[in-house]
């Protein structure tokens, strides 16, 4: 068989192999050995080269021996524990929610190497199904604990037609240098109104990925959050396919990066059927060497006539070395359609910083608010007081640590 | 006699390769309201923003003393501390930044700058709803982002409002009646007139004598190419009204 083979494995990619291997998985084994990590050369990992950036990987993640305190306690929000890719037991669930555990992955098939991989790698996986008008918040909290390791976890989200609910996803742990790779399969029902949120967390020297498929029934309101605030290297990846009429997304993301960090959005809106609108929000903000990167690519399906679809990108730059990267895309086979997109980049607005500093605010006070404001149409964006006062925290904590 | 409160001393401004200013000379007293008419172009909003400490502005000749101090070595937010206020031509629109937000914070900076406590939230809240009551400033627009969707008579209103919250020694008003019709002009000289005061002096830049009708200044200056040509009781605006700038032009400048 004539297969290419790359000339020679890196040594975090000889530890992937290794890792499936030894997990039975060996046809991703042989895959992985063949294809190997995307490097710049592949699209969607242009401005996020694994082979480069990837040096080591941890040992598999064993069952954790505790867990830290929760990294964010949202007050009322019913909480299910994933420590080290293993489901905990989480009591008693609220009316209208069902958690159970399921064996494996719950990604679909997709050609990329960080959605194969978690599909090889996970054992088991938590199921979340929401009926109903669900009152409390629910709150999936994937650990990685103890000493660094390659954590693995799987969710699989249901929210059944007619459903309200808001779901938050977080990522946190001990401070060790872990690598997590987490999957979510969220299916939207007809006419549900559902916000789901997903927060990287992680300890600074962390490497974390994160991947999101999002499947929108007829007729719903939908918002997706997607906030990366913890791991030195993260990549969130969202795929949305809108697969029934009149449904509309929200898709708001947010990217804190400072010191050395390189943190990267990765979005595919698929609108596939007619009549479905989508907005999207981004905002970046990178100080010291920090690297912010957002690809957005919104797609529309031959027949997806009156799809809406508005994208939009808002970095600022707070230092002279970071770096705030976006690649827009839009690819339209429809012609009734109305889409577009948009990107900016600056520094704070000087005469915004004039204006607050001529009524007595010092300089630093006055671009912590211009900052704030900056990131409030996000954190704004959630509905639930206690999600959004939590997300308000996450940014607090982000703006007032030294950089 | 006193220390001026403000005194500028051949004042040469530059913005970029352009001399905008060019040798101005003007004393304030406390409690005194002097106008500066000009027209359009003749360096009088550079002024304001010189005094204010807006960056840009090269000062290459001259000094201004605030209270005796320097008042071009301080930081904006310093100037606003010491007792300056500029009250924009066009206040800025700043989405994101809550209007509450920004009083609070603008309040207990300089209470902090001059050594004070901090307001308590109820003190705050007091303070904002009789001064914007006066101003006829309805709740809902300051619970909208700083500015953000305000019309021209809004802002100028916000505008008067800040400056009944800090209490400025020194008020610069510039063009506070651009964008104005006949009521708001008298709600915002109103407000401004409550302000007067035997130690706060006010520096009302204009391009029209009607805003002067209303707050009625004590000394009037023309302002032409970049300098005062000329300085005279109230008058003088008068005069100017009737017979227009052309003759306050300085030959060379015609």
């Amino acid at each position: 068989m004539n297969v290419q083979t790359p000339v020679r494995l890196s040594a975090a990619e000889e530890a992937f192999v290794g890792q499936l291997e030894s997990a039975g998985a060996s046809a991703a084994a042989e895959r992985f050995r063949i294809i190997g990590l995307p490097t710049r050369r592949v699209e969607s990992y242009h401005y996020t080269d694994l082979k480069t950036l990837l040096s080591a990987v941890p040992p598999l993640a064993r069952a954790a021996k505790g867990a830290s305190a929760p990294v964010i306690d949202i007050p009322g929000a019913y909480r299910i524990v994933i420590a080290n890719g293993e489901v905990q037991n989480s009591g008693t669930a609220p009316n209208g929610v069902i958690v159970s555990k399921v064996a494996g992955a719950t990604l679909t098939t997709r050609d990329d190497v960080l959605m194969r991989l978690n599909s090889a790698l996970v054992s088991e996986s938590v199921s979340v199904e929401l009926t109903g008008h669900v009152d409390a918040v629910v709150h999936i909290d994937r650990r990685m604990e103890g000493d660094a390791a390659h954590v693995q976890s799987g969710a699989k989200i249901a929210f059944a037609a007619g459903t309200k609910a808001t779901v938050i996803e977080t990522v946190s742990g001990s401070d060790a240098a872990h690598m997590g790779n987490a999957g979510s399969y969220v299916s939207v029902g007809e006419g549900a109104e559902v916000t789901h949120i997903l927060v990287d967390l992680s300890a600074r020297q962390a490497t974390h990925f994160a991947s999101v498929e999002y499947r929108l029934a007829a007729n719903a309101k939908f918002k997706s959050v997607v906030v990366n605030a913890g791991a030195n290297l993260a990549r969130a990846q969202i795929f949305a396919e809108f697969t029934g009429e009149g449904t509309h997304g929200d898709f708001y993301g947010l990217n804190l990066v400072d010191g050395e960090q390189h943190k990267d959005i990765t979005l595919d809106v698929t609108h596939g059927v007619p009549h479905t609108t989508s907005s999207e929000l981004y905002k970046q903000i990178a100080r010291g060497r920090g690297k912010a990167v957002f690809q957005g690519k919104i797609n529309v399906a031959r027949d997806a006539q009156k799809t809406d679809a508005k994208m939009m990108m808002q970095g600022l730059l707070l230092s002279d070395e970071a770096e705030i990267l976006a690649k827009p895309e839009l690819e339209i086979f429809a012609d009734d359609v109305v889409c577009g997109h948009g990107a900016t980049c600056g520094d704070l607005d000087d005469t915004w910083l004039f204006y607050l500093m001529s009524r007595g605010i010092p300089r630093a006070e006055a671009e912590t608010m211009l900052i704030r404001g900056f990131l409030a149409e996000i954190v704004d964006a959630v509905e639930a007081e206690h999600v959004a006062q939590a997300l308000g925290d996450i940014v607090e904590v982000w703006l007032g640590k030294a950089v | 006699m006193s220390t001026p409160l403000l005194e500028i001393r051949n004042l040469h401004v530059r913005v970029e390769d352009n001399e905008i200013l060019k040798g101005v000379n003007l004393t304030l007293n406390r409690g005194e309201v002097h106008a500066v008419m000009g027209r359009n172009g003749s360096g009088k909003s550079t002024l304001s923003y010189v005094l204010a400490g807006r960056e840009d502005y090269e000062v290459v000749e001259g000094e201004v003393l605030f209270d005796g101090e320097n008042l071009l070595e301080m930081e904006p937010d310093e100037r606003a501390a010491a007792g300056v206020f500029l009250a924009f031509q066009y206040p800025i629109e700043i989405p994101g930044v809550a209007t509450m937000t920004f009083l609070k914070a603008a309040m207990n900076a300089q209470r902090k700058a001059r050594g004070e406590s901090e307001l308590t939230t109820p003190d705050f809240m007091k303070a904002v709803r009789d001064a914007s009551g006066l101003l006829d400033i309805k709740q809902d627009m300051l619970k909208r982002p700083l500015n953000v969707g305000f019309s021209g008579g809004e802002k100028k209103r916000a505008e008067i409002l800040q400056m009944a919250l800090l209490q400025p020694k020194l008020a610069i008003l510039d063009e506070t009646d651009s964008g104005l019709d006949i009521d708001a002009l008298k709600v915002v000289s109103e407000g401004v007139n409550r302000l007067r005061s035997a130690d706060r002096a006010m520096l009302v830049i204009t391009h029209y004598q009607r805003l002067l009708n209303h707050i009625v200044p004590d000394v009037v200056h023309v302002f032409s190419n970049g300098r005062v040509v000329e300085t005279g009781g109230k008058e003088l605006a008068l005069e100017l009204e009737a017979k227009g700038y052309a003759d306050f032009d300085e030959p060379n400048a015609a």
